[in-house]
């Protein structure tokens, strides 16, 4: 246990000469109003047996809302730039406490280190009230500074968008001027600005085009779509949804006889990401980011690929609804609206901590999704490098924080199986025992997730304190606590508006291909939300029900295997599906290893189940897969 | 000095709220805990996302508290402990509530954020679903009482409460209440599993706390309406009429907060399909009973 | 009893001493200190992901068709609070009237409704 003896954290405020009794009281109020941001997320915290609330912080859904970072476990490097991110959001005082890991490095030393315990969570309470109380204010704090936090720029030839470079100059193909531009994020985004902030540039724009005498009038493509330039317009009323005021600013600086030239190739999305450049923008002084069209396919975006062949102004230039909008895409009830890129990231309430969901949004409606893992485990292992036996038992279960006893499980049964120990029924039954147990308990956990997402407190609160119990619990101490899981189940099925919530919500038939474990049984019965939910409470009480007929369950530990070797497989049914493991053993070590988990099956799901629905929807029925982002093998 | 009496019991019963919404969450009752939670968030630093809508990010949380207090003005603790008897009460409710719209409207616009964004203009959807079920048993309660002055609203109940004249406009509209009041389970703008906070994502430091005091007085606005209109007000036995009030105000205000602990949140689709479906032709069905039971009962 | 002036004005006053009581209590905020300003503290929180991309265009509203319907509705409500208060004393006519008027904007509903107009778009 680290603490800094002289009560300081990294992320006070500046301490102000005049009211430093107001300081203090506010210190003090800080002090007893711990609410904390857990990253990767509360499931993690509850499968390591940690109850936050209970040592006196209070759960947030946002870092706006949190003063204390709380870091479970190691991070993944794609973990840490996200944490980074988040940390930047909290408002100050801000404190990190990491239990069980090596602070990240993006993130600055941590303010108090513990091990993964209660104790060392209640220490780390204890700890922080003192802090906040003397060091909410000092007189110098550090500004926090990582490289995610800023964008990256990029110069584009705003004729030819696919010439990007680091440095300013000129385009090699046209010879026109490099613009610069903001990225964001190294991942292909694609943007629909539509801010106020493109006003100015408007301008900009079109003495640019008017002096440029481009043939190529895709830039002036993209204005169509942004809101609102009301300087422009002094002569005219427009909201700014109407796209016809930029028209109007069009023609004060060209005559009719344009004909906008036009990408040929409509269908084509690399086409039509040029249409959405943004050429003659200065970005300096905005916050603003326009981000190139990767290979992503947007189609969504498509401001760019109008189709003025033959359009004629008219006399007043004015452009009906109807011709501005008529090669967007359209939405199913036949509008073209902007549509949003909006990440329900990492750590996002009610959805499992290290998934990122990157949603196209039509108003609430999601058009495409995407989900990818930040903290997933690299499949293969390294050539040539050998893991002891008991070592790669220990790394593959500390891996997998939501099922780490089924894979412990399985690790120990495909090493013995390599090195040929014959099955011993004792421990079989004892180490099934233990399975089953973390079966309830990880439903139990995706039970309090899904009351997190729901919105239903009860249901969280209750689940949680149950998935505590029952973690750790002896065979007697689970037939104790049948009848509470009865009460929950009984109490789940009479909550009134739970099964509108859930019935007919992220449908997957049966024939759908890689559904493994609860899913895949509850596709028999009618796929949707409201089967898994009572497929996996079923689940908890055929689990109880083998406890109860088959004795105490002993956590998976690798018999003596001696300096065995052989290749193994193993097949065990996780809580989320089924995990197989074959490896290599060669002289007690581990040469090399191949698995294969069922989340990394469902994570390609996604995309299916929350096309088209609303977001709500399309959320739930994610969560309803019971995703465990550990475990999708990258 | 009744000015000064009424706006204290109203802040009073704001606070004793808070504290026993703090006990369903935590179960420790701490009578100080609204003070030190107010002063925490004035401790905090109070960002201003990038780029955002100035304005309306300022005024949001403003607007929201005095909304919510405008609403508290016209309603009666006891008959002459009422801050502005005005004499379209029942009328004045419903137009300062009307900006609970656009306060949220402003918060979600505000901040330039894609959250905050999708909460506000889905609180807009949940109005569109309960504004006419506020509208319409108010209307059914004003038949009774041939008035809209909220006194004599009360004053109309001294033989029979409103619950037990009209339940179905009372059911209704306690059901419209917790929609204006976005709370659990209609608590689609601020969302935290959906939408990761929505409207209340940007906000931190004091105006998180102002927002904060905002919401849980609306919440004491519209307990203390379905007191006015349904519960009979200040009438009943033995204790002073203004603790009658208090009392049934806070025990619809934990009624309602019960509710939120213990249902799911609604889906926005079913929300306004069970409204305009179900909730209006019961609405329309209702008037019509009370303006017979209205003539045929002396 | 106050005239309708003094209760406005009371109204009134209420509302600028909550706006100055909130602007004093902002100011308290301010005294204890600016937030300090840091590279990625102002963007809107995406859990996780810095995305600086403004949202502000045309959103898609789902529930225009029931947003029809709520302003005919609207405008009934506003003639339905009047006739409340005089209700009783002009009797069984009223009902009739206000009826006849229900009547009508209940058709439109029933007509919204088979149309689809009553249903997430």
């Amino acid at each position: 246990m680290i603490s800094d003896p002289t009560m300081t954290i990294t992320g006070a405020r500046q301490r102000q000469g005049r009211f430093t009794v107001l300081q203090k009281w506010v210190s003090r109020a800080l002090a007893g109003n711990l609410s904390c941001l857990i990253v990767p997320g509360p499931e993690v915290a509850l499968s390591h047996g940690l109850d936050v609330t209970a040592a006196g912080m209070r759960i947030t859904a946002t870092p706006r809302d949190a003063s204390v970072l709380l870091i479970i476990g190691e991070l993944s490097e794609k973990m840490s730039e996200a944490v980074a991110v988040l940390y930047a959001q909290m408002p100050r005082p801000r404190a990190i406490v990491i239990l069980g890991g090596q602070p990240p490095s993006t993130l600055p030393d941590a303010d108090f280190s513990a091990g993964v315990s209660q104790a060392g969570l209640i220490d780390a309470v204890d700890w922080l009230k003192r802090a906040l109380a003397k060091g909410a204010f000092s007189d110098s704090p550090e500004d926090f500074d990582a490289a995610v936090l800023h964008a990256r720029i990029d110069y584009v030839c705003p004729m030819h968008p696919e010439v990007v470079q680091n440095e300013p100059g000129s385009c090699p193909k046209c010879g026109m001027d490099l613009v610069a531009r903001e990225a964001g994020e190294s991942a292909p985004e694609h943007d629909h600005d539509h801010g106020h902030d493109h006003c100015e540039h408007r301008h900009h724009e079109h003495e640019h085009q008017h002096h440029d005498h481009a043939q190529q009038h895709e830039h002036h493509e993209h204005e169509h779509h942004h809101g609102h330039c009301h300087e422009h317009h002094d002569s005219h009323e427009h909201d700014h949804e109407q796209h016809e005021g930029h028209q109007h600013s069009h023609e004060n600086h060209h005559d009719h006889g344009h004909k906008h030239q036009h990408d040929e190739s409509d269908g084509d999305a690399e086409e039509k990401d040029s249409g959405h450049d943004h050429s003659g923008h200065h970005h300096g002084g905005h916050g603003h980011d326009s981000h190139e069209h990767g290979g992503h396919d947007h189609v969504g975006h498509g401001h760019s690929g109008h189709d003025h062949g033959g359009h004629d102004h008219g006399s007043s230039g004015f452009m009906s609804m109807v011709e501005v909008t008529k090669d967007l895409p359209r939405s199913a009830d036949g509008l073209a609206m902007d549509w949003m890129e909006v990440p329900f990231g990492p750590v996002f309430p009610g959805l499992p901590g290290g998934l990122k969901l990157t949603l196209t949004l039509d108003g609430d409606g999601v058009t495409e999704g995407q989900a990818t893992s930040l903290v997933g485990m690299i499949n293969e292992s390294e050539e040539g490098k050998e893991i002891d036996a008991e070592t790669f038992i220990e790394r593959l279960a500390s891996a997998m924080p939501l099922a780490s006893v089924s894979y412990r499980l399985l690790a120990c049964l495909a090493i013995e199986r390599a090195s040929g120990l014959e099955n011993d029924s004792a421990t079989d039954h004892a180490r099934d025992v233990a399975l089953e147990r973390e079966r309830i308990a990880s439903h139990l956990g995706w039970l309090a997730q899904l009351g997190r997402q729901l919105g239903f407190a009860w249901l969280t609160d209750r689940a949680a304190t149950l998935q505590l119990e029952i973690r750790r619990a002896s065979g007697k101490r689970l037939v104790e606590l049948t009848p509470a899981l009865q009460a929950l189940a009984a109490r789940l099925g009479r909550t009134p508006l739970l099964k509108s919530r859930l019935k007919g919500i992220g449908i997957l038939p049966s024939g759908t291909a890689g559904l493994s474990g609860p899913v895949a049984r509850a596709a028999d019965d009618a796929g949707d939300a409201w089967a898994r939910l009572w497929r996996r409470l079923d689940e908890m009480t055929t689990s109880l029900d083998f406890i109860k007929a088959t004795g105490e369950p002993e956590l998976p530990a690798l018999r003596n295997i001696g300096r065995g070797s052989g290749t193994g497989e193993a097949t065990v049914e996780t809580p989320r599906g089924e995990a197989r493991l074959s490896l290599e053993l060669e002289h007690g070590q581990v040469k090399s290893y191949r698995l294969d988990t069922a989340c990394s099956h469902h994570i390609g799901l996604v995309a299916t189940l929350v096309e088209g629905r609303e977001l709500g929807d399309a959320l739930v029925a994610v969560g309803s897969l019971d995703l465990s982002p550990w475990e999708v093998i990258a | 000095m009744n000015f000064a009496i009424v706006l204290f019991a109203w802040l009073g019963s704001a606070w004793l709220l808070a504290v026993i919404e703090g006990w369903t969450i935590t179960g420790r009752l701490r009578l100080t805990a609204p003070l030190l939670s107010g002063l925490a968030h004035l401790g905090r630093e109070s960002i201003v996302p990038r780029t955002p809508d100035r304005v309306f990010f300022e005024t949001a949380p403003v607007l929201l508290l005095i909304v919510a207090v405008l609403g508290a003005a016209v309603l009666p603790l006891a008959p002459t402990l009422v801050i502005a008897d005005l004499a379209t009460g029942a009328l004045f409710i419903n137009a300062a509530l009307a900006y609970v719209l656009v306060a949220l409207i402003m918060a979600g616009w505000g901040p330039n954020g894609a959250y905050a964004m999708i909460g506000g203009w889905r609180f807009l959807g949940q109005l569109i679903a309960y504004a006419m079920l506020i509208v319409m048993p108010i209307t059914a309660v004003a038949m009774r009482a041939e008035s809209l002055v909220t006194t004599v609203i009360v004053g109309s109940q001294d033989s029979l409460w409103n619950i037990v004249y009209q339940p179905l406009g009372f059911v209704l509209f306690f059901i419209a209440a917790m929609a204006l009041a976005f709370r659990a389970p209609f608590d689609l703008p601020t969302a935290p599993g959906e939408l990761g906070g929505g409207v209340d994502a940007e906000y931190t430091g004091v105006r998180l706390a102002v927002l904060r005091l905002a919401r849980l007085t609306l919440v004491i606005t519209l307990a203390s309406a379905t007191t006015v209109f349904y519960l009979g007000g200040w009438h009943g036995p033995l204790l002073p009429p203004w603790a009658w009030s208090l009392i049934k105000t806070l025990a619809v205000a934990v009624l309602m907060l019960l509710a939120g602990r213990y249902l799911p949140r609604i889906r926005e689709a079913d929300l306004m399909r069970w409204c305009w479906t179900l909730g209006i032709p019961l609405a329309l069905l209702n008037i019509i009973v009370v303006g017979l039971l209205v003539l045929v009962v002396p | 009893m106050m005239s309708v002036l003094e209760q406005y004005s009371l109204l009134l006053a209420l509302v600028l001493g909550i706006a100055a009581t909130v602007l004093a209590l902002y100011g308290l905020a301010r005294a204890i200190g600016p937030a300090h300003r840091e590279p990625g503290k102002d963007v809107p929180a995406s859990s996780g992901a810095l995305s600086r991309d403004p949202v502000w265009g045309r959103y898609h509203a789902r529930y225009y068709g029931y947003a029809l319907l709520f302003l005919a509705f609207d405008m009934e409500m506003a003639f339905m609070y009047p006739w409340a208060v005089v209700y009783r004393e002009v009797g069984l006519v009223a009902l009739y009237d206000m009826g006849v008027f229900l009547a009508i904007l209940f058709l439109g509903l029933l007509y919204g409704w088979s149309q689809g107009a009553l249903r997430r778009q």
